[in-house]
């Protein structure tokens, strides 16, 4: 067994890392370097987009599916626990390991884009379900903003504070730009509904009734019943609180290597 | 050689999947048969359905009435309908668009709740949207119980005349006709496009670089996690401001501008509606229900009754339904068999007595046989947690009139 030196390495070590540094300015290792990173990329990407995928199927499935489900209340914090909790782990691993701001931007693109995939060949061309019933949400914008904060104050700390805030705080007002439509008041059979309400009654889901719905279900409601903004407050805060969680988590998923290192 | 059988093997096994995965046909079914025979006897008693016309055109209306008896043997290990309940229709999704429902006269958009031992007639109007071949069955969504289906009636939809596009208009509150099957989705796809295009716009800044996951990897082991955010650079710093204040500009600005072109909007509606039920017209008849059995082999239900007619016009026993099936009685031809409808058998009941005259109170025996039971899966019925059955009677006046009650009480299983 090699003895351990000053810096904690062994001696093997040591010289390994330092042909290592010295490969970065040989541009045949370069080029086999860029040519791994594709593979990185696309290996990640693939895992990063089934995994997003089903666990936030599993855990606010029904919230992006229907218009119908995306109420003030729920939805708002629902959906950014969701993605955070997925986010925040890999965030960690990566920024510990090569500096690189991406993971929330790509977990959110790449959600958008296989949900789009979804609903057209699930939900339009397989069972008829009308895109303008359908259409998923976006948080992209979210991601963008989180990975900045990250990059911008380089702390993990801050952007937990001011990404993780953001994101939880800004699901609402990021997609009631197309949202909105919506939301307009119709008249049916002498009762009010909002356009969703109605395409939820007309376009008929067999096992999923009217009751399934978490509408305005909670206590919040004080403040002169300024709901949105009381959720967007309340679901930043715990924006925070989870991806603070869950960047703890992803640091001690990191730390795990260790016992990889034993194996090999 | 081994390696070769086993390969043989594993192609055979392959074909004989593919070819089942091409031969399986379509599943039509919503599952009438997979429920618990307790739970279809004991839950609510769908009858009087009719699903009206039954060849129709994309774009032509369909109705589907009935009526429906929620059993006072509800099982207790079920949440019942008495608490939430919503009104559906068995469809295969969006083939139908629903136009109207109502219970009772109550339109309903919503759920509710129907007290047990208790008439509801329920109405539902469709309007075809996908040609097709469709069972279609009346639902009732029961909260934490799942769903309660009545038997299913064949719909053929035929494609329409017209090659335009299905079109769903309504008029919202503000005054303007929307096209539900398009609307918004300009919007949609912009802002989509708009997001998607951000979104990979900062993926390139920071994946198209000389120096990526394993030079990265290398400098950041080699500068330590103290020194390693001097990886990131004055121009990365700099991109990252501007996607940051454009991003929140984007976000804030969108919410402000839909804002200002739908000021009238209104939060997602809910809540249960009220309905006020019908009393079950039992004509006076009072049943009181002695002893039941069911026999396995023979495939029969035999219910032995004391009834007593305190009405003054003779009644006749019509038909036993139960988990919506139908034993009409042959010597008396009231019951009406609607086209195209199932689960009917035409001279599956018999009744020790014929006529119950005004006054009188006799013992009365009923055997509801048929094959069905077996076809249907009710001789699951011995295997329930609390053995007991449930149905309903109709008798008939000497005016044709039609009277109904549930029954229901302890069955004993018969063996041999």
């Amino acid at each position: 067994m090699s003895e351990v030196q000053a810096n904690g390495l062994t001696e093997a070590e040591t010289k390994g890392r330092a042909l290592d540094l010295r490969s970065l300015d040989n541009p045949k290792a370069m080029k086999l370097y860029r040519r791994f990173d594709g593979i990185i990329i696309l290996v990640l990407f693939m895992f990063l987009v089934l995994g997003v995928q089903i666990q936030f199927t599993l855990t606010a499935g029904d919230w992006d599916y229907w218009i119908d489900w995306r109420d003030r209340r729920w939805w708002p914090l629902v959906a950014p626990f969701s993605l955070l909790l997925f986010i925040a782990p890999f965030t960690y691993g990566i920024w510990y390991r090569v500096r690189l701001p991406i993971l929330a931007t790509a977990i959110t693109t790449l959600l958008c884009l296989v949900s789009w995939l979804s609903r057209y060949l699930n939900f339009y061309e397989f069972t008829h379900f009308p895109l303008s019933f359908t259409f998923p949400s976006t948080y992209i914008g979210l991601g963008i903003l989180l990975d900045c904060a990250l990059a911008i104050s380089r702390s993990l700390i801050v952007s937990t504070v001011i990404g993780g805030g953001l994101f939880g705080a800004l699901v609402y007002p990021i997609n009631w730009s197309f949202m909105a439509p919506y939301k307009v008041p119709v008249e049916f059979n002498g009762m009010l509904m909002s356009v969703a309400d109605l395409m939820g009654y007309q376009y008929i889901r067999t096992t999923t009734p009217e009751y399934l719905r978490i509408i305005e279900e909670s206590t919040l409601r004080t403040f002169g019943g300024s709901v949105t903004p009381l959720t967007a407050v309340f679901a930043g805060l715990c924006g925070i609180v989870i991806y603070a969680l869950f960047l703890w988590v992803g640091s001690w998923v990191n730390g795990l290597d260790k016992f990889t290192k034993r194996i090999i | 050689m081994n390696r070769l059988i086993a390969g043989k093997t594993q192609l055979r096994t392959l074909l004989v999947g593919l070819a089942l995965v091409l031969l399986a046909g379509d599943a039509l079914a919503h599952g009438e048969r997979a429920q618990l025979a307790s739970m279809r006897m004991r839950t609510v008693h769908w009858f009087d359905t009719k699903v009206e016309p039954q060849n129709v055109k994309v774009g032509d209306i369909v109705t589907v009435t009935g009526k429906l008896v929620t059993s006072v043997w509800w099982p207790k290990h079920m949440p019942s309908i008495a608490e939430t309940v919503y009104l559906n229709i068995g469809v295969p999704g969006p083939t139908f668009l629903r136009l109207h429902s109502e219970v009772n006269g109550v339109p309903m958009m919503r759920s509710t709740a129907f007290p047990l031992g208790k008439v509801y007639e329920y109405k539902t109007v469709l309007r075809a949207r996908i040609a097709g071949r469709y069972h279609v069955h009346p639902i009732l969504n029961v909260k934490d119980a799942g769903s309660l289906v009545d038997k299913g009636t064949w719909l053929e939809v035929a494609e329409n005349d017209s090659a335009a596009p299905f079109v769903n208009e309504v008029t919202t509150l503000p005054g303007d006709t929307i096209n539900l099957e398009t609307y918004g989705l300009k919007g949609v796809f912009t802002w989509h496009l708009i997001w998607i295009a951000m979104g990979i716009a900062y993926l390139l800044y920071w994946l198209i670089r000389k120096e990526l996951f394993i030079p990265r990897f290398i400098r950041v082991r080699e500068l330590g996690q103290d020194r390693a955010n001097e990886l990131m650079t004055k121009k990365d710093f700099v991109v990252s401001s501007l996607f940051f204040t454009g991003t929140l500009a984007l976000i804030l600005g969108g919410y402000f501008w839909a804002e200002h072109k739908y000021p009238i909007t209104i939060p997602l509606q809910t809540g249960l509606v009220d309905v006020e039920p019908i009393d079950i017209p039992t004509g006076g008849l009072v049943v009181d229900v002695d002893h039941a059995t069911y026999d396995l082999a023979g495939r029969s239900l035999s219910m032995q009754f004391t009834m007593t007619n305190n009405s003054d016009s003779p009644l006749r026993i019509a038909e036993f339904l139960t988990a919506n099936i139908r034993f009409l009685n042959p010597e008396i031809n009231e019951g009406e068999i609607y086209e195209g409808e199932e689960m009917v058998s035409k001279d599956g009941l018999t009744a020790s007595v014929d006529i119950i005259q005004p006054g009188q109170t006799v013992e009365v025996e009923l055997v509801a046989s048929d094959a069905l039971w077996e076809q249907y899966r009710m001789t699951g019925l011995i295997h329930d947690p609390d053995s007991r059955f449930a149905g309903m009677i109709f008798y008939y006046d000497e005016n044709g009139e039609r009277f109904f009650q549930e029954v229901g009480g302890a069955v004993l299983p018969n063996f041999f």
